[in-house]
């Protein structure tokens, strides 16, 4: 490459081509500009986790002088509490009902707009719409529209209580049961449930949020899925005998769109362990520590009443999950789903 | 599908489509019509979609020591003019900006050299800082709160525009979306950059900067869109200090506070958080559904 530094021009600073080669020069540049990256992973992203590790094994706070090695006590409280029990089991609650259900509907959804004739913009439009909205603004509004007496929810139930037909369908008495033993008919004499603030179903609540918020996001993906299927396939399927519509989504279409899949599961499932704007807002976790979900914990164990050291075990376990996850999803990008 | 579906399926398709699409907008029709009504109206279920618009009167300033003449207004007005005047929501957009525009700039300046680098140039250590980047990709800055919450406050960072910022600085998926974008540019490029005199660095911001505007465009409404609409970093690392309060800050402190009567004024409040971000969707729809699944680019 020297005929590149001959044609350098003449007032081109020469001091370090003089001593070095136009590759070494591009290797200290290259530091150059790696340095801040590096740097900023190393303190913002490295640092923290293992900060996070060391931390989980003493019972440090804030603004004390010292702190104690407690061994994996942390540890072993997070898997005998109850309080942390109740921890796990409202996270995998709500990873496990709103990973798959998002999923199907964005699926769905993906495939019945794909499938219209007309008004698939306007469908993709209002779908994606809670993807854009502040999460903390829209759950604040499903409140009002969930809260128990003026809400919009309760008050449509509770008007069709009034109407004979509508009372007979919901209720189910048109299928021969005691329409006052039904879910609908114990809403109509007693109320119907306070949603939020009710323990049975506050986290079905939140999951429902949940959902509301992620779906048109995997649709938007499947969408995109969808264009790269060849359509030769389905007529290649039809030939070799799939006639239904059902054997032609197991045949071509859900092997086809398996990338897209593993990469819609992951990042939502991602999302769902994240879970707090909602938790916070509308529930601070409970009724009875029922939304009592991970980042909420950690937030309110290790921010609020700093317990540092137990926050730092809930971010480990934390951390833990959703690294396997990536990993997974890593390892199976990297087999291709496809024709698996 | 294959083949034309029948007028039947068509109309059944339509009909689970417009049910969904039915709950998807009714919290938006809630917030926009509350924001339009008076306290009454809300409480009773009544008015329809924007209410009456009855001229009523603002005790909040009848308490200042206005008339009430002076102080009647309607349901609308109301509601948009208490949602600014009980709370600063003016500074709190303005920090919204100010946040969301940092980081994305920094996130750049950061990002870009480092893609350029990593795409285009040799040097020791490269495969190093991409497995570097590629293990840094594992973990969700909100994950790492926690610890990142007790360096700031070591460093008394709480509290300020630094800790807002601080955490997002540095973006490993950008600079993973950049490289791959980079890798695309043909050397020619860079080496006819290089022949002309230009240092490496002016050829990343005038060579390299120039031809990835789409990726960067994307990019930009990827990271504007998830701080905009960020709650749980904020509510960490700022404790109180208003001033320094984002959008969605503000809105939750609005709603600590809120009796039934506030629910108008609170709704409009978040209908004017929640809008820009709509209003710029609703307008440039494709660019924002490819910068919000960017990440599905992989």
């Amino acid at each position: 490459m020297p005929d590149v530094a001959a044609s350098l021009p003449a007032d081109f600073p020469t001091r370090h081509a003089v001593v070095d080669t136009p590759q070494g020069r591009q290797a200290r540049t290259a530091l150059y500009f790696v340095a801040p990256a590096v740097l900023l992973m190393l303190l913002i992203l490295i640092t923290p986790v293992i900060i996070a590790s060391v931390l989980s094994f003493s019972s440090y706070s804030l603004g004390s002088p010292g702190f104690e090695w407690i061994g994996a006590e942390n540890y072993e409280r997070m898997f005998t509490r109850s309080t942390y029990q109740k921890m796990l089991t409202a996270t995998l609650t709500y990873v496990l009902v709103v990973v798959p259900m998002s999923v199907i509907l964005g699926l769905g959804a993906a495939m019945m707009i794909n499938s219209l004739r007309r008004g698939r913009d306007i469908y993709k439009t209002i779908y994606f719409l809670p993807v854009m909205a502040a999460l903390l603004a829209t759950a604040i509004v499903w409140e009002f529209t969930l809260h128990p007496t003026i809400g919009l929810v309760n008050k449509t139930l509770a008007d069709g209580c009034e109407v004979g037909w509508l009372y007979v369908l919901l209720s189910g008495s048109w299928l021969g049961g005691d329409p006052a033993a039904s879910w609908f008919g114990h809403g109509c004499a007693d109320g119907f449930p306070l949603w939020l603030g009710n323990r049975n179903y506050a986290i079905w609540t939140i999951c429902f949020i949940g959902i509301w918020q992620a779906f048109g996001f995997n649709m938007v993906l499947y969408l995109a899925g969808l264009t790269s299927v060849p359509r030769e396939l389905y007529h290649a399927a039809e030939m070799d005998g799939a006639k239904s519509a059902w054997e032609r989504f197991r045949l071509v279409t859900w092997p086809m769109l398996g990338p897209t899949t593993v990469f819609v599961v992951t990042i939502t499932t991602i999302r769902s362990f994240q879970v707090f704007d909602t938790v916070e807002a509308l529930t601070q976790g409970g009724p009875s520590k029922s939304t009592y979900v991970m980042m909420y914990a950690i937030f309110e164990k290790a921010i609020r009443q700093n317990l540092i050291g137990m926050g730092a075990a809930i971010t480990v376990v934390f951390l833990f999950f959703v690294m396997v996850l990536t990993l997974v999803q890593r390892h199976l990008v990297e087999r291709r789903v496809h024709y698996s | 599908m294959i083949g034309r579906s029948s007028p039947f399926f068509e109309a059944a398709k339509h009909a689970v489509l417009v049910i969904g699409a039915l709950i998807v907008i009714l919290p938006f029709y809630v917030m926009l019509s509350y924001s339009l009504k008076s306290p009454q109206e809300i409480e009773t279920n009544t008015g329809g979609f924007i209410g009456a618009q009855a001229p009523m009167v603002n005790e909040y300033c009848v308490k200042l020591g206005n008339t009430r003449e002076d102080c009647t207004e309607t349901p609308v007005v109301f509601n948009y003019t208490q949602a600014f005047k009980q709370a600063p929501l003016l500074r709190y957009l303005l920090n919204g900006v100010i946040v969301t525009v940092s980081i994305f700039l920094i996130q750049v300046v950061v990002a870009l050299p480092c893609a350029y680098a990593l795409a285009k140039l040799k040097f020791w250590g490269r495969d190093a800082v991409f497995t570097m980047v590629l293990f840094c990709l594992l973990i969700p800055v909100h994950a790492i709160a926690l610890p990142l919450y007790i360096m700031l406050a070591k460093v008394g960072l709480t509290n300020t525009y630094a800790a807002l910022v601080i955490p997002w600085t540095i973006s490993v998926f950008g600079i993973f979306l950049m490289r791959q974008f980079f890798m695309t540019v043909p050397d020619d490029l860079i080496d006819a950059g290089r022949m002309d005199g230009m240092s490496e660095f002016a050829i990343v911001w005038r060579v390299m900067l120039p031809t990835a505007i789409p990726a960067l465009l994307a990019f930009a409404i990827f990271s504007v869109v998830a701080h905009w609409n960020d709650y749980f970093w904020p509510r960490v690392v700022i404790t109180g200090n208003r001033d320094l309060f984002t959008p969605p800050l503000g809105l939750r402190e609005f709603r600590g506070g809120a009796d039934g009567s506030d629910w108008g004024p609170m709704m409009a409040t978040a209908t004017i958080i929640v809008t820009p971000l709509i209003v710029a969707f609703l307008m440039a729809q494709r660019r924002f559904i490819e910068g919000i699944t960017l990440s599905g680019m992989k």
